[in-house]
């Protein structure tokens, strides 16, 4: 398919600088975007997260500082200039969807297109991207909830937005559906170059499509930047924080997809040039050129010994970076490095463990995972 | 802005599409505010009023309390045909009425009636448990049948058993369908509804001296004052006494001084 | 000359179908905003339009009479303005509806506001549709019903009211006189014959208004059985 891009300029800088009070929660975040490709927004419920994008949409009136989009003043406390959430050119994708209910499928979409004044996107083209062909007619209680969120995602795009905004549009669905719906915001990125705003509070969601991550607790931004960066240092905030249940260690990657399948069921991905990590086949075939995936820290395995004779499949050289404990638990950090090029790997052992091979920072190990291991959201 | 000018459209096209209905009845008609209890009276005497006169007349009717409170805030009648005297000498007093139309038309006459039994005067002796009267502080007739109970004696006793109408009318109705045995009621009704009763001897109670008086802001007070020298006019008083009043001339004396 | 009756049954039509088209206009902005704020005057203004629920009508009615009339500030800024006495003219019993309904209407239009919320409305906004847009493609369509409701109510009750017409009314045929006083007069008079027919008329006239209302108002079938299984 063949879509025109909807944006003109090759970045459109968002700068939030913004406070809001409410009764029991302060939002404060002095934040700039660069707003390539998608940007995730993580945090727990409480945290702000889809508070900051209602007022970046224009639905929070309240708000003290400023707001620009692409140099454009949306909001500014200061000189009382307060652009409407209606003619802001923001999309937002809400956790509930929000379809009209008197309308159909289609009558709801025409309700976007009717009021966008640009219509560069085709009705039909859309209509088939986000494969709403067969729903057209139906009324909005006859959806499913994945297809509800298709038609909201449908509906935003078809607004042709400077930013599309989406807020928690998966928590309310399966997993099918998910998978289905986050391929799908994948395929629009890229197809349409429409900048997003991503919330939610699953990290795997985030780690399969962002390219950048915000982390916010408590209406504070914790962190900002590369999606792999930031997953990778919230490991150090797990230890300290009481956040265990949602962040699951991890070592989160973007690998080069070698083979689709070795002919053993067996998909394998280059790291660092030369060494190998196999996974269970993803596809039969995809049009993917590398693969997003992670490996949960308690799922890799240190030997001191090379396990050549092992039926563990993975195993990598790497060098101990840091060690840090808590209870009875020990987060190893562990760099595999060659031709110049390095990867971090963080892994999960016990305490005993860790007194058992008296391990050091700095001393080299080999790290060990089962093909199985090796996990990944869209597949 | 815009909704406002729709408003008023609106407003116009149904303003007009009634003008245009109206037009036929739209010249305006002597407008008689006439106490309910004189109404049926009233309605066959004007019959022969248009056939004499050619004057269009419309007929207000309701409670002497009511229409004078009505009068008092600017209520669009010409002349107000009461069921007391009290109420047109107070409008007079008020400055209200054109000077020296207050008259007496007829004098109200309070009857005894039940419909479910034949009844004599004595029967007033004997109260029973439920006994209606027009409201004694409102009803001309309502007064009437107080004092008449007090002049037997028997108010304390009958107190207890009232039954109260808001005017002599829904008295009438109470007793007519039964659902109060007896009670004191005007004369006129019971001649207009060929009922038979007895009638209570007039010094019992203060004359019911019922008064018109022609409104003095009416701009049809020719015609208003034809009505009352119709009504005043011999012929039409002995209708009026045939209809079950007494003959006002019985009391003129005692009617100077209230 | 048209029949009284006949003329009394324009009146209250012409009556209440101005008053309920007043109402709907300010009864939506009302609605509106008692359904959005958060002010502490709201229970105010609640207490204020539900108020004729409680009072008696002629105690209302007393009170406006007082006020329409020539010697009060209203009548006189009314006098004023349009050069005609307010009490006793088609405009004072108008009024009068308007303000004895009020609760009829603003009633279910502040209940179906409330039950709307803004998620639907600040998805418009989000699609890019401003306030207007919003109220005539979102608002309007889904609150449908409870406007049919407002509207019938409004109408039902301004066609039954009495006791207020009657006092700030007069009772002038053509003018004030509706259907409801003209059924009093008949009763007063024992002219029973006659206040069957009105009556009669008046029950069977609110029937088919009802009927038809609910018949509008009745859910549009869908093909709901289909299920969707994807």
């Amino acid at each position: 398919m063949n879509l025109p891009s909807l944006i003109t300029h090759s970045s459109l800088p968002l700068c939030v600088n913004v406070q809001l009070n409410y009764e029991q929660f302060t939002l404060a975040i002095s934040q700039k975007f660069d707003l390539q490709g998608i940007t995730g927004v993580f945090g727990h419920s409480g945290s702000g997260k889809s508070t900051l994008l209602r007022v970046i949409a224009g639905l929070e009136k309240q708000v003290s500082g400023n707001i620009t989009l692409n140099n454009k003043v949306l909001a500014d406390s200061h000189t009382k200039q307060f652009i409407k959430a209606e003619q802001r050119h923001i999309g937002l994708v809400f956790q509930d969807a929000r379809l009209f209910p008197h309308l159909t499928v289609l009558a709801n979409l025409q309700f976007a297109v009717k009021r966008c004044q640009h219509a560069r996107l085709e009705l039909n083209e859309i209509i088939q991207l986000t494969e709403l062909d067969t729903l057209l007619d139906k009324h909005v209680d006859e959806l499913s909830g994945g297809q509800k969120q298709r038609v909201a995602l449908a509906r935003a795009i078809l607004t042709e937005p400077r930013l599309l905004l989406l807020d928690e549009p998966l928590s309310a669905l399966d997993r099918q559906a998910k998978t289905r719906l986050l391929k799908l915001m994948a395929t629009i990125q890229t197809e349409l170059q429409i900048p997003m705003l991503y919330v939610s509070h699953s990290l795997d969601e985030l780690q399969q499509v962002c390219d950048k991550l915000l982390v916010l607790a408590q209406g504070e931004v914790v962190g900002y930047g590369g999606i792999h960066e930031m997953i990778h240092q919230l490991n150090y905030l797990t230890t300290t924080s009481q956040t265990e249940e949602i962040i699951h260690q991890q070592t989160s990657l973007s690998l080069p997809i070698k083979h689709l399948d070795n002919g053993y069921g067996l998909t394998v991905l280059s790291l660092n040039d030369d060494e190998e990590i196999y996974l269970p086949v993803i596809a039969k075939q995809t049009t993917a050129q590398s693969l997003r995936c992670f490996i949960l820290a308690r799922d890799i395995s240190i030997s001191l010994m090379e396990p050549i004779h092992s039926s563990i499949v993975n195993h990598l050289l790497a060098k101990i970076t840091t060690i840090t404990t808590q209870k009875n638990m020990a987060l190893v950090t562990a760099l595999c490095t060659k031709h110049g090029e390095a990867q971090e790997f963080f892994v999960n052992i016990s305490a005993f463990s860790q007194q058992k091979l008296a391990l050091s920072v700095g001393q080299k190990i080999y790290l060990q995972f089962k093909a199985g291991a090796v996990r990944t959201y869209l597949y | 802005m815009h909704l406002w000018s729709w408003l008023k459209t609106f407003f116009w096209c149904l303003n007009l599409s009634w003008c245009t209905f109206c037009h036929a009845t739209s010249e305006q008609p002597l407008r008689i505010a006439v106490a309910s209890n004189f109404t049926p009276a009233l309605k066959k005497l004007l019959v022969e009023f248009h056939q004499q006169t050619q004057i269009n007349t419309q007929i207000i009717s309701g409670a002497t309390g009511a229409l004078f409170l009505q009068l008092k805030h600017g209520a669009p009648f010409d002349i107000f045909i009461a069921a007391d005297s009290t109420r047109p000498a107070q409008l007079e007093q008020e400055n209200l009425i054109l000077a020296n139309s207050r008259k007496t038309y007829a004098l109200g006459q309070l009857a005894l009636l039940s419909m479910t039994a034949k009844v004599q005067l004595s029967d007033l002796n004997k109260p029973v448990n439920r006994f209606a009267i027009a409201n004694p502080d409102t009803a001309p007739y309502g007064k009437a049948a107080k004092q008449t109970l007090q002049h037997l004696g028997l108010w304390r006793q009958y107190k207890p058993t009232l039954i109260q109408g808001i005017n002599v009318n829904q008295t009438f109705a109470q007793i007519r369908s039964q659902a109060v045995n007896i009670g004191l009621v005007a004369n006129s009704q019971l001649v207009l509804n060929s009922l038979t009763g007895v009638i209570i001897p007039a010094h019992y109670h203060q004359p019911i001296a019922q008064q018109l008086v022609i409104v003095k802001h009416s701009n049809n007070i020719n015609n208003a004052k034809r009505l009352s020298d119709f009504l005043l006019s011999q012929t039409v008083q002995d209708k009026i006494i045939n209809y079950g009043y007494a003959n006002i001339k019985a009391q003129k004396g005692k009617l100077a001084d209230d | 000359m048209i029949n009284p009756d006949l003329l009394a049954l324009l009146t209250t039509l012409k009556m209440a179908v101005l008053t309920t088209v007043i109402l709907l206009f300010i009864g939506t902005p009302l609605a509106w905003i008692l359904a959005k704020t958060q002010s502490r005057f709201k229970v105010i203004i609640e207490a204020i339009i539900a108020l004729p629920l409680v009072l008696p009508p002629t105690v209302l009615g007393f009170y406006l009479l007082i006020a329409f009339s020539p010697q009060y500030l209203p009548g006189q800024i009314w006098q004023q303005v349009t050069g005609k006495q307010l009490a006793f003219s088609f405009s004072a019993i108008v009024i009068g509806s308007v303000l004895y309904s009020m609760p009829f209407v603003v009633q279910p239009l502040q209940k179906a506001f409330e039950q709307l919320g803004d998620p639907l409305l600040e998805a418009g906004a989000m699609l890019g549709a401003g306030p207007m847009d919003r109220f005539f493609h979102i608002v309007l369509p889904i609150t449908k019903a409870s406007y049919i409701t407002a509207a019938s109510l409004g109408f039902a009750h301004t066609v039954g009211e009495f006791g207020i017409i009657l006092m700030i009314g007069g009772n002038i045929p053509g003018e004030t006189r509706v259907l409801s006083i003209a059924l009093f007069d008949h009763v007063e008079a024992f002219d029973y014959a006659k206040a069957h027919v009105l009556a009669i008329s008046l029950l069977a006239g609110s029937l088919l208004l009802l009927a038809a209302i609910y018949l509008l108002n009745r859910p549009h079938k869908r093909s709901i059985n289909k299920v969707v299984n994807k």
